[in-house]
C-alpha cells in the first residue's frame, strides 16, 4: 500500500516538474527573463513615434487552425448582384414605365476597372479594353426580348451557368447546383405588377397538408408556447423558391438564411433534406 | 537586453531627422549613393526624374491604427517573390520599366494614390484584383498575360511587376501579391517593395501628387 502511494506520488512529482520547465517545449521565450524589451507600434499618426518601452511581455495571440473545408459539389458562381435590383434593371431595359435602372455591384466593378485599364494603358501605351461578358441581365433581357419559353430560359441560363461565364444571385443556387429560373422569372412578374401598381402578392397559407416538407411543432417556452414552422429542402428547391412558397416574395430569403445560419454556410448552399426554421415575420 | 538597446537606438538613429545629415545645406548635396544623385527613367515616353531631400514629408494614411488591418507585414510574402528595397526599385524603374517589360503597381486607393505616389506608378488597387472583381482577367491582359485557348491566362508575355502599398504595416500589397499569384502570375515577375510610401518618403525621395490643387 505504501509503496503505490509512494510511487503515484513519484509519478505526481514527476508530471509537475514536467508542466512547470517544459523540457520539450519548443518556445524559447518560457526560459527568458521575465522582463523583456518589447517593440511596440504608436496609435498615433506619424513616421518617427516608434515607442520602446521595457515592460512584461505579453504572451501574443495564437491564429485559430485554418479549418479543412469539405468537399462540395460543382455549383454555379455565385456574385453580390441584389436580385431585385437586377430585375429592376431587366424591367427598366425593356422598357417599363415608371422603372428607372439602379447602379449594381457589377456596375461599380466595371468602373473601376475600366478606370484601372486606362492607368494601364497610360503606362504600357497598349489600348486595353474591357471586354463585355453576359450577365444574367443581359441573358434574361434577350431571352425575354426574343420570346423564348420558360423552359428554354431555363436552358440558356443553366448552360451559361455551368460553363462559368456567368455568376448568379445566391437566392437562386437551387439544392441540386441549378439556377431557379421559375424564382427568377416569377420575381420579374411581381416586381412588373408592384411597378405598374399592383399589390405584392399576399404571403399564401402554407399548412402541412398542401406543402410537402412542411411540418408545425409546439415549442414549450418558459412563460408561453409558440408554434415553429419547419421545413425540409425537397429535390430543386432554393432559398429564393422556400421564400415565395412561405412569404410570397423572394425578399424574405434573408431572413430565412439568417435563422438557419448554423446549418447553411451562405444562401446558396442548402442540401435536400435539410430542415429548416421557417421564422415569424 | 544590450543587443535590443543597440537596435533600438539604430532605429531611432534610421526614423528621426537626424537621417539626413545636418551638413546638408544645399537640396542638390542629398544624394541617392554617393555615385548617383538622381535616377531618370522613362515610362512609355514620359520621363521621370527622381532625387533626394525635395519633397517635404507627410505622414501617409493607412500606416497607423489597430491591427487588424494595419499589422505588419513580413519580409518574404510568398515563396519566390523578391522582396525589394529602395535602390532596387529605381534600378526596376531604369531598367526593366524603361524598357517596357516592367510596372510599377501601386495598391492603395485612388485618393491615397492621387494624393502621393511614387513617379512612374500605376494605380491598381487592391480590389480590383480580388477575385470578386468579374473583370480581373481584363487588368490581367491589361498586364501583359493572354489567353492561351483553354479560357486560361498565359503569363509568358505578362510584364514584370513591382507592387508597393502604404507601407511595412499594411496589408494592401501583400494581398495584391497573393491575388495575382492565386490567379496564376509566376512568382519571378513580382518585386514586393515592403517599405511602401512610408519608407520612400522617410528618405526624402521624390513623389508626385495628381491631385489638382485647391
Amino acid at each position: 500500500m505504501i509503496r503505490t502511494v509512494l510511487a503515484l506520488f513519484s509519478i505526481a512529482v514527476l508530471i509537475c516538474g514536467v508542466i512547470i520547465y517544459r523540457p520539450f517545449s519548443d518556445t524559447p521565450a518560457a526560459h527568458s527573463a521575465p522582463t523583456d524589451v518589447e517593440v511596440t507600434r504608436a496609435a498615433g499618426q506619424g513616421t518617427d513615434t516608434l515607442a520602446l518601452a521595457a515592460v512584461a511581455s505579453a504572451p501574443a495571440p495564437r491564429p485559430a487552425p485554418v479549418a479543412a473545408q469539405p468537399a462540395t459539389p460543382p455549383r454555379p458562381d455565385t456574385s453580390d448582384t441584389d436580385l431585385t435590383a437586377m430585375t429592376n434593371n431587366v424591367l427598366a431595359e425593356l422598357g417599363f414605365a415608371g422603372v428607372s435602372p439602379t447602379p449594381t455591384a457589377a456596375d461599380a466593378d466595371r468602373a473601376s476597372t475600366a478606370d484601372i485599364l486606362a492607368n494601364i494603358s497610360a503606362a504600357t501605351g497598349q489600348e486595353s479594353v474591357l471586354d463585355d461578358r453576359p450577365t444574367l441581365e443581359s441573358i434574361v433581357v434577350a431571352a425575354l426580348r426574343a420570346g423564348e419559353s420558360d423552359g428554354e430560359i431555363d436552358r440558356i441560363v443553366n448552360e451559361a451557368a455551368a460553363s462559368g461565364d456567368l455568376a448568379v444571385p445566391e437566392l437562386l443556387v437551387t439544392s441540386d447546383g441549378r439556377v431557379d429560373t421559375h424564382v427568377m422569372l416569377a420575381n420579374i412578374v411581381t416586381q412588373a405588377q408592384i411597378a405598374a401598381g399592383g399589390a405584392a402578392p399576399a404571403a399564401p397559407r402554407v399548412t402541412p397538408d398542401n406543402t410537402q416538407g412542411m411540418e408545425v411543432r409546439v415549442v414549450q417556452r418558459a412563460t408561453d408556447e409558440v408554434q415553429a414552422r419547419f421545413y425540409t429542402v425537397q429535390p430543386g428547391d432554393s432559398l429564393g423558391a422556400i421564400s415565395i412558397k412561405f412569404f410570397g416574395v423572394v425578399s424574405y430569403y434573408d431572413a430565412i438564411f439568417d435563422a438557419n445560419r448554423s446549418k447553411l454556410a451562405s444562401p446558396d448552399r442548402i442540401r435536400v433534406g435539410q430542415r429548416l426554421v421557417i421564422p415569424q415575420i | 537586453m544590450g543587443k535590443a538597446k543597440i537596435t533600438a537606438a539604430a532605429l531611432c538613429a534610421a526614423l528621426g531627422p537626424g537621417g539626413i545629415p545636418a551638413a546638408a545645406v544645399f537640396a542638390q548635396e542629398v544624394r541617392i549613393t554617393p555615385l548617383k544623385s538622381d535616377s531618370t527613367f522613362t515610362v512609355n515616353d514620359r520621363s521621370f526624374t527622381i532625387t533626394r531631400g525635395q519633397v517635404p514629408q507627410m505622414p501617409v494614411p493607412d500606416t497607423a491604427g489597430p491591427c487588424p488591418p494595419a499589422c505588419l507585414q513580413p519580409l518574404q510574402v510568398a515563396p519566390g517573390v523578391t522582396t525589394i528595397a529602395e535602390l532596387e526599385l529605381l534600378t526596376f524603374l531604369e531598367t526593366t520599366v524603361s524598357a517596357g517589360d516592367g510596372l510599377l503597381l501601386d495598391a492603395r486607393d485612388p485618393a491615397d494614390f492621387a494624393a502621393a505616389s511614387i513617379p512612374g506608378a500605376v494605380n491598381v488597387p487592391r480590389a480590383t484584383l480580388s477575385p470578386d472583381n468579374r473583370y480581373r482577367g481584363d487588368i490581367l491582359r491589361a498586364l501583359g498575360a493572354t489567353p492561351d485557348g483553354s479560357g486560361d491566362l498565359d503569363f509568358s508575355t505578362a510584364r514584370t511587376l513591382a507592387i508597393y502599398a502604404a507601407g511595412p504595416v499594411s496589408p494592401d500589397a501583400p494581398h495584391t501579391i497573393s491575388d495575382l499569384l492565386d490567379a496564376g502570375y509566376p512568382p519571378e515577375k513580382l518585386l514586393f517593395y515592403r517599405g511602401g510610401l512610408q519608407a520612400w518618403q522617410l528618405a526624402a525621395l521624390t513623389v508626385q501628387s495628381s491631385q489638382p490643387p485647391d
